[in-house]
């Protein structure tokens, strides 16, 4: 009883250990993976919006509008990448990726040729939306949607995988922890029996002759007690050893 | 040949394939063309650009391929054209792609493709002069979400704009939609825009499948479709809603066309297109269009057919040595060819397209007429 009980706060220890360190971890790993993943796809979208506004500039002189359209439906397949326009310098459509139709909260939001820009749009998502200009803004602009759910869907992978990782140490370390607390708990389950059978000979006791030789055979702490408790036990049996 | 064979826009693949191995067919009976069999070696694409650049990798550099033929639509098309211009040193030349998009009939690209039919600024511009006309202004674009709905949003756009005026309303639907979808989001969007006409640029399964739930949701303003969309294949979706719906889906329809009527059957050429059909009845390419039933004549079949007459007049001019080098020269010294679209078919070394002719038909009788008179939709 007092092994399980000794084993249940070894357990309990363990429980609270992986638990602060999954927490912990966890939360680290979102601010980092947020961070580091909204940075990198900000930078990947700026990136393909200047792109696109440098490469676009020859087409749109040449009013090639299905050529354009072609141009940004190859970057539109880009991960992350929900959903490009491209406008005049007077705010007029050129090209666009939105089915069906252009959100009311774009066509009458703002379309700052420079910058980023957050949204939320109904039935879409929530996105980073990042524009470029086009020939410093007189030939119009470029704007790139970076879906946002799809950071927080790797967060979450990041998460999971973290979890199943911490899981598995953690199992290992419950099937260890019972092998070494057992290891420990034995002798003194023994030592237990030995100083009982000391007490009260004629009690009915599991430990053999043997077991109780090796338990006085042990050089460890487990061995001292034993023998200490011998010598009392004898000390309390011989009467000129009393005071 | 790289074209759609298989998914949501087989039809117009195979039918402009079946147009074409008619008439060579008949030519190859005959002897071939300077005792060359002609032959078409198809490859689908499914209407995919990705695939089409593949696909013409394959032909050119693989199969080495004479020339590129009836290549379908205009996503795929705009996607190939830089191949062309990167291998420009093998001279190979795009033959009448079905597609009315600008890219191929404009620089840097324009050399390097022959196109017979009219471009979509033709025709949506023809579309918005004959409505505007008749009083019906406010004009809605339906659209593909990819360079050829663009080409035709800019085409609607540009008709408008020297008219002074701007478009209603516009909403979009993704490549390869399905007539089985339903466009109610479509439908809800322009019904806001209030249009008194809406042009649909798109294929037939999605461009049905608008017109179905334009129907059902009350909206009743002509819809009209350019060329690409495969009238008899939107027909016929049309005509199978129709009768499990109880309703009739098929009025108020407008499709251009660049081919004269396979119904015209005064003109020379469209008896010899339906004669030659029905003598050849050409086959979908092989290992494609199993579960799919060959239409007897369609406009798209009829386009393939008059590619392929003009193909074997180029293929004739070049001589009993062809040389790759020499087709666009060959093509430049056509002029008033009576391929019977209309008006003689011409081109220079400034004009890469053969016909100007836009051809409008309506809906009677379940079958796709000529418009005489476009009073019965004024306003």
């Amino acid at each position: 009883m007092r092994i399980a009980r000794l084993f249940q706060k070894t357990m309990f220890g363990i429980f609270l250990l992986f638990g602060i360190i999954a927490l912990s971890t966890s939360a680290l790993c979102v601010y980092t993976v947020d961070r580091q993943l909204s940075t990198e796809y900000v930078a990947n979208s700026r990136t393909i919006a200047q792109t696109i506004a440098n490469s676009s500039l020859d087409i749109i002189l040449n009013r090639d509008l299905s050529t354009l359209q072609s141009l940004i439906d190859q970057f539109r397949e880009l991960q992350g990448i929900r959903y490009i326009y491209i406008v005049d310098e007077h705010g007029d459509w050129l090209a666009h990726t939105f089915v069906p139709g252009i959100p009311k909260e774009i066509l009458e939001g703002d379309r700052s040729p420079d910058g980023t820009v957050e949204r939320r749009l109904p039935g879409f998502g929530e996105f980073v939306e990042v524009a470029s200009p086009i020939l410093d803004g007189i030939a119009g602009s470029v704007h790139v949607g970076m879906d946002k759910g799809l950071i927080a869907l790797k967060i979450q992978t990041a998460i999971g995988q973290q979890i199943y990782l911490i899981s598995i140490i953690f199992i290992v370390s419950i099937v260890g922890a019972y092998f070494l607390v057992n290891l420990a708990a034995h002798p003194i389950t023994q030592l237990g029996g030995y100083t009982r059978m000391l007490a009260a000979p004629d009690a009915p006791t599991t430990l053999t002759a043997d077991d109780a030789r090796r338990l006085l055979e042990r050089d460890d702490e487990v061995g001292q007690l034993a023998r200490i408790a011998r010598h009392l036990a004898h000390r309390a049996e011989t009467p000129d050893s009393r005071p | 040949m790289s074209a759609a064979f298989s998914g949501a826009s087989r039809g117009l693949g195979i039918e402009l394939y079946r147009g074409s191995m008619a008439y060579f067919t008949e030519v190859n009976r005959q002897g071939g063309v300077h005792g060359r069999p002609i032959r078409i070696l198809g490859y689908d694409d499914g209407y995919q650009p990705n695939a089409a650049v593949q696909n013409t990798l394959k032909l050119m550099l693989e199969d080495d391929v004479f020339l590129l033929f009836n290549y379908v639509g205009t996503p795929t098309v705009t996607r190939v054209l830089p191949l062309l211009k990167k291998y420009e040193r093998l001279h190979f030349t795009l033959f009448f792609p079905f597609t009315g998009a600008q890219p191929h009939r404009e620089l840097p690209y324009g050399p390097l493709a022959v196109n017979l039919r009219a471009s979509y600024r033709q025709e949506t511009r023809g579309l918005v002069d004959h409505f505007v006309d008749i009083g019906r202004a406010r004009v809605a674009v339906f659209y593909q979400a990819d360079a050829y709905g663009r080409s035709g949003w800019v085409g609607v756009r540009e008709a408008l704009s020297a008219r002074g005026l701007r478009m209603a309303g516009e909403a979009t639907y993704s490549r390869g939609t399905k007539f089985t979808e339903s466009l109610d989001r479509q439908v809800a969007i322009l019904q806001e825009a209030k249009p008194d006409v809406i042009i649909s640029i798109g294929a037939y399964e999605a461009c049905a499948a608008f017109i179905r739930d334009a129907r059902k949701a009350g909206l009743d303003v002509p819809i009209a479709n350019v060329s690409f969309v495969g009238s008899e294949s939107l027909l016929a979706l049309l005509q199978s809603a129709s009768a499990a719906d109880r309703r009739d889906y098929t009025t108020n329809l407008v499709n251009s066309q660049v081919v004269p009527s396979y119904e015209h059957t005064a003109a020379p050429v469209v008896r010899e297109y339906r004669a030659l059909m029905e003598r050849h009845a050409p086959t979908p390419p092989a290992g494609f269009g199993t579960d799919y039933t060959p239409l007897p004549y369609s406009f798209v079949s009829l386009e393939g057919f008059l590619n392929a007459k003009l193909l074997v007049e180029v293929l004739t001019r070049l001589g009993p040595e062809p040389d790759r080098a020499r087709l666009r020269t060959v093509v430049a010294s056509l002029t008033n060819i009576e391929l019977g679209m209309g008006a003689p078919v011409g081109f220079s070394a400034d004009n890469n397209q053969g016909s100007d002719a836009i051809f409008y038909t309506t809906v009677r009788d379940g079958r796709f007429v000529p418009v005489t008179d476009w009073s019965e939709w004024r306003r």
